[in-house]
């Protein structure tokens, strides 16, 4: 049984469950989740807390460090039994207790709809993992749809048992419109005043640049976790001859007489252009990761967790 | 005026076609052109990679101009084709020529490597390959008869295919008749001509219809072969004995037409063994006979073989070899009835294949005239002074017949008649002198209207010979013991020329026949087919007329004529094989220098002229090239994507 069942929320409890999208949220993908949230304990309980521990002092229970006593301090936080065995002044300090503010961006446009919708599809599953794991350490976590524009956002929601709510939302979304996620993301920031982690999942196929959206992110203080969709078919598209070639987001055509040396030339391009997206997040010190369609999303995500970064 | 016309389709018709089929190009490269439209997520990635091939897009279109007209080019070129042009010079004078092989003896000479006929195959090739593109050529084998080798036509395959058939022959060539053929064939056509390959010894172009005339028909000669030293076996006959046919004489001849000595070893051979070897000396154009009396030996066949002394050869061995056979010899059965004479008997004797039984005319009456057919197990009947009162069914001789058995009418009685005309052509009396026979006395014979008087004195006929129901019969009008005949050497000559000319063993046999001529061998029955063996072995069916099997015989050598049982027939209906022999003994074929001038009609002939190899003047078949050539040039800067 798994845990959402034994939290009497599972999928057959839920009168809102989309029958649409049965496969992408479906019994198998739920187990999965469960045991992402309990891998991802374990995890975060194990080698990574050091990493996770917050900077700032505050007034929760646990222990964080101790410091210096400077004046104006508040003496009920000074630590005797230090004082009496070293004879210096040195002021307990606490981990400040505080929930994370989680939002999940999920391109939309009609690009991610290509070829069937895949690289969505595997968007929305990727949404759902980090949304539940979110949910299940009790963070805020908030969803938004984008292309050109905020399509649509699913408000700030917290525990576990809101995952049905992220399910329905996530299920609703179709593919549309034109990818510009500067503009969309000038929008979010706006709408969004409490900064927080800003999971971009996209496959980055912005013609004025991914760059833009980013930068948004950036310069508006939320700290952006780009994740980028990737269609490895899409770098080896099999055509051979005349053809005209259509863009499924702006209509753009253009002829082309398809020989094994364009194919060649276009699979370089295409690998230059997700190498620039890895290239450019490290250079900026923004968490990257490479999604390929083709690598099943649970293991994905274990990689998301392990590479950090992704909850405090 | 264009400078060619078209000998195919009209120009109209061709610019019909091509305005359709244009049309269906140009149609098809349109719809090649509407390209197949595929939707991709990310224009951006494309632009990058297509940037270079901007830079030459009008580049690109140019090409695509060029593919369109690149196939209207090819179009053109197989339309015109199809109209089959051709230079106006050409198309109105095309020549016709009649190609004349000589396949005589002498063209297997070898003086020219590998012989004379193959060179001349080859120099025909080589004007079958120069044939201008509306010529058109028969070829014809000449030999003993002209024999047409194709059709008239221009197609190069076929003219070799029939050239490939050509082969040579042991007889000589009839050049009136080839030509009588060929002007046969040209005429009414435009630019005749008449090609003759050959050594030039084809003897005068005239038969029993005169000279051959070739009005406005140009005669070329090709003339093939250098050498001019042979030997050749030009004369070669067998006979045997008439009085003694277990002997015979040959008589041979040889002739050197060269022009240096020749020495020459000449062997002679009968039934495979030798009979005689002779080495002889001769001089330039000498012609050397050779007599071989009383011979004994060989009982069938007879060859004349001439070698070169030290190994060498002559330059035509086909008339190094001769082939005669001797007679058949067949034991004659004979019945003689008489009442005893010893000139008779005597006479009988000298014929060791003769089987002689003697009856008296009462035991003739007792056995063997019953119906007559008791004596029809004999060859012949004599009847000496004793004739049947029915005449035997088989072949008779009468001496001094009387009564009505006689064949002919026996009438009043002469007083010492004498041979006064003979009929010397008769077989019967063949080397005889009756001229001066004494008769005392005998009976004038009247003969019937078939009969032959053979001999008669001025009171009448006294030797008549005819036949009466199949059967042959000659009658003496005298009894030969009136008479000094017996005492001649004519006496036992007459009695067995008869027997032999009864029994078809005639002492006319020919030893062998001659080739390139009709053969008319006797068969016996009935029959319409013969079988006939050649000297190569290969068995052929050859046509009966008149009780004659007929053959035109071009190899030497020994054949062999069975006859063909009927369907349903027993084989045993077939009967003996008769064997003969064919030579060539010709002495124009066995001259074998070559000449340097042909003259016919007392026309010169000129040289060959108009033919080059390699240059065909059917202007499609460049044309088909070229389409050719384009298509591959298409095709490779096709897949080079050259042209896309």
């Amino acid at each position: 049984m798994g845990l959402l069942e034994s939290l009497g929320l599972s999928r057959g409890s839920s009168r809102v469950a989309s029958t649409k999208d049965d496969e992408l949220f479906g019994d198998d993908f739920q187990r999965k989740l469960d045991y992402l949230a309990l891998v991802s304990k374990r995890v975060f309980a194990g080698r990574m807390r050091a990493e996770r521990r917050t900077k700032k002092s505050g007034s929760g229970v646990e222990f964080a460090d101790h410091r210096d006593y400077q004046p104006g301090d508040d003496f009920r936080y000074l630590d005797w039994n230090v004082y009496q065995r070293f004879e210096r002044l040195l002021l307990r300090l606490y981990e400040e207790e505080e929930d994370l503010a989680i939002y999940i961006i999920v391109d939309a446009s009609a690009s991610m709809g290509f070829a069937g919708g895949e690289k969505l599809r595997y968007a929305k599953r990727l949404a759902a993992a980090l949304a539940y794991v979110g949910l299940a350490n009790l963070d805020r976590v908030s969803i938004v749809a984008t292309n050109d524009r905020v399509m649509e956002r699913m408000p700030t929601t917290r525990g576990k048992a809101r995952i049905f709510k992220v399910f329905r939302f996530l299920s609703s979304l179709e593919p549309s419109g034109v990818t510009n996620l500067g503009d969309a993301l000038k929008t979010f920031v706006a709408q969004n005043k409490r900064r927080g982690l800003a999971v971009l999942l996209s496959d980055l196929y912005d013609p004025e640049g991914f760059e833009k959206g980013i930068n948004v992110l950036r310069y508006n203080k939320f700290e952006p976790f780009v994740v980028h969709i990737v269609d490895p078919a899409e770098g080896k598209p099999k055509l051979q001859g005349d053809v005209l070639l259509y863009d499924c987001e702006t209509g753009d055509e253009r002829e082309v007489t398809v020989t094994a040396k364009v194919l060649e030339k276009f699979s370089a391009a295409h690998d230059e252009y997700t190498q620039s997206v890895a290239r450019f997040c490290a250079t900026r010190q923004v968490s990257h990761i490479e999604a390929s369609i083709e690598i099943p999303f649970d293991e994905l995500i274990l990689r998301v967790f392990r590479r950090g970064g992704f909850l405090r | 005026m264009l400078p060619f016309a078209l000998a195919g389709l009209p120009l109209a018709q061709l610019a019909a076609i091509f305005g359709v089929a244009g049309t269906a190009v140009v149609a098809l490269y349109i719809l090649k052109l509407r390209r197949r439209t595929v939707a991709i997520p990310f224009s951006p990635l494309w632009q990058k990679v297509l940037k270079d091939k901007e830079a030459t897009s009008l580049f690109s279109k140019l090409k695509r101009v060029l593919s369109l007209l690149l196939q209207l080019v090819l179009l053109a070129l197989l339309v015109f084709a199809l109209g089959d042009p051709r230079a106006q010079a050409v198309i109105v004078k095309g020549r016709n020529v009649v190609v004349l092989v000589d396949a005589s003896a002498s063209m297997q000479a070898t003086d020219v490597a590998p012989s004379r006929l193959a060179v001349a195959k080859d120099e025909v090739k080589a004007m079958i390959r120069g044939l201008g593109g509306a010529d058109r050529m028969l070829l014809a084998q000449m030999d003993a008869v002209v024999t047409p080798l194709g059709p008239m036509s221009g197609d190069t395959g076929e003219l070799e295919r029939g050239l490939d058939t050509v082969a040579a022959t042991d007889t000589r060539a009839d050049f009136a008749r080839a030509l009588r053929f060929a002007t046969d064939t040209l005429r009414g056509l435009e630019r005749p001509e008449i090609v003759v390959v050959s050594d030039g010894h084809l003897g005068e172009a005239a038969d029993s219809f005169g000279a051959v005339h070739l009005g406005d028909v140009k005669l070329s000669y090709v003339k093939v072969g250098k050498g001019k030293n042979n030997v050749g076996i030009t004369q070669f006959s067998v006979r045997r004995y008439p009085l003694d046919k277990s002997r015979y004489e040959v008589m041979l001849e040889l002739t050197n037409t060269g022009d240096v000595d020749a020495d020459v070893e000449l062997e002679l051979t009968g039934d495979g063994q030798p009979v005689d070897l002779t080495k002889l000396r001769l001089r330039a154009g000498e012609r050397l006979p050779r007599f071989y009396p009383n011979l004994s030996g060989a009982s069938r066949t007879l060859e004349a073989k001439i070698s070169f002394a030290g190994g060498g050869h002559d330059d035509l061995p086909a008339d190094d070899h001769a082939y005669a056979l001797l007679p058949e010899r067949h034991r004659a059965k004979v019945l003689v009835v008489t009442t005893g004479n010893m000139y008779l008997d005597a006479a009988l004797l000298l014929d060791e294949y003769l089987d002689v039984t003697e009856a008296t005319p009462a035991e003739y009456v007792a056995k063997y005239a019953t119906g007559g057919d008791g004596a029809k197990k004999f060859d012949t009947v004599i009847f000496d002074g004793a004739t049947p009162a029915t005449p035997p069914r088989t072949n008779a001789i009468y001496l001094d017949p009387r009564g009505p058995g006689s064949p002919v009418k026996v009438l009043a009685e002469l007083k010492q008649p004498g041979f006064d005309k003979i009929d010397r052509k008769h077989p019967v009396v063949r080397f005889t002198a009756l001229d001066d026979v004494n008769i005392a006395r005998g009976h004038k014979l009247e003969p019937e209207k078939e009969d032959k008087v053979v001999g008669a004195s001025e009171q009448g006929p006294i030797l008549v010979a005819g036949s009466r129901d199949g059967h042959k019969f000659v009658a003496l009008g005298f009894d030969i013991k009136d008479s000094d005949l017996t005492l001649r050497v004519a006496w036992p000559l007459f009695l067995l020329n008869t027997i032999n000319w009864f029994s078809d063993d005639d002492a006319s046999y020919l030893s062998s026949f001659r080739t390139g001529d009709v053969w008319r061998i006797p068969v016996a029955g009935d029959r319409e087919e013969a079988s006939l063996k050649l000297p190569s072995g290969v068995l052929t069916e050859v046509p009966v007329h008149e009780g004659r099997a007929v053959y035109l015989g071009q190899h030497a050598g020994f054949y062999e004529l069975a006859v063909t049982p009927k369907r349903g027939d027993a084989p045993e209906l077939a009967g003996p094989a008769t064997a003969f022999a064919a030579n060539l003994l010709d002495v124009e074929e066995s001259t074998i220098a070559p000449l340097d001038t042909l003259t016919v009609d007392g026309k010169l002939a000129g040289p060959l002229e108009g033919f080059h190899v390699g240059v065909r003047r059917e202007i499609w078949i460049y044309l088909l090239i070229a389409a050719a050539l384009l298509t591959a040039l298409e095709w490779a800067t096709y897949h080079r994507r050259v042209t896309v």
